[in-house]
């Protein structure tokens, strides 16, 4: 097995990963911290096929999605100190003002 | 295989696991900040400098540092807190989990399979050592080809800081 191989793998599992995250925990912050696991595993795939590709755009798209999910984030965590601030828990479920 | 390489994917990996399964939120945070840690590490192991340094300044560094400052912000109290796990959930979660996984793997096994089906780019090793290395070659990159994304990155960077801004100030009835 070669680096690349490991790489993607590890890529994959660390996305599967943030995927459960995302699908199993109830707290936003949770939620926000999935997001930014599975944003990572996606940079490492990137890089690495970009690597044994021998190209430097997977690079470049790096940096751009790193500035998203530090922007992201920052717009993220303050709608959930607002949401705590509203409704006193950070559970997604009592968040319902929308709900029917 | 690089031995260094394979201890550290084996580290992010445990540490992903346990960032799944902690009760408290902290836990999975400090796993977290683990993960983007070995990341960088990988990263700078394949020889990708520039790309390990921007991860471990703003990824490891600033994003992870919000993160545990609102978590500690927010002063959850244990039963808000700790995360319960339904049985039924949990079980479909992973099954979803375990099926995500053996597609992906069954994807990257038939990419390496079928050999190199995309061209090799013009920046081989020998080529970014000859242009005066990773971070040059990717910095001019930047500059040249990219500059029109890095303004509009930059753009999307102050929508950001005055969307926080506002909403971090204003009371919602």
């Amino acid at each position: 097995m070669t680096n690349e191989v490991l790489l993607q793998l590890l890529a994959a599992f660390l996305f599967t990963m943030g995927m459960l995250v995302v699908l199993m925990r109830r707290d936003t912050i949770m939620i926000l911290m999935g997001i930014e696991l599975l944003l990572n595993a996606a940079n490492l795939s990137m890089v690495a096929f970009s690597k044994a590709h021998h190209m430097i755009d997977g690079q470049m798209q790096v940096f751009f999605v790193i500035t998203i999910a530090a922007a992201e984030s920052a717009i993220g965590l303050s709608i959930l100190v607002n949401l705590y601030r509203n409704f006193g828990s950070i559970k997604t479920q009592s968040a319902t003002t929308l709900k029917g | 295989m690089s031995p260094v390489l394979l201890i550290l994917v084996v580290i992010s990996a445990i540490l992903a696991i346990t960032m799944l399964f902690a009760k408290n939120p902290i836990t999975s945070a400090l796993c977290l900040l683990g993960i983007l840690i070995m990341t960088a590490g990988m990263y700078g192991m394949i020889g990708e400098h520039m790309v390990a340094t921007i991860q471990l300044v703003v990824y490891a560094g600033a994003i992870m540092v919000l993160f545990i400052f609102s978590i500690m912000l927010l002063n959850l109290n244990t039963e808000e807190r700790d995360y319960k796990d339904k049985p039924a959930l949990f079980a479909t979660a992973l099954a979803l989990g375990f099926a995500a996984f053996a597609g992906f793997g069954l994807a990257i096994w038939n990419h390496f399979q079928a050999g190199d089906v995309v061209a090799k780019g013009k920046f081989s090793p020998e080529m970014i050592k000859t242009l005066g290395g990773n971070s040059k070659v990717l910095s001019h990159s930047l500059f040249t080809q990219f500059y029109v994304s890095f303004e509009v990155i930059s753009l999307a960077l102050l929508i950001a800081v005055v969307g926080a801004v506002v909403l971090a100030k204003r009371k919602f009835d």
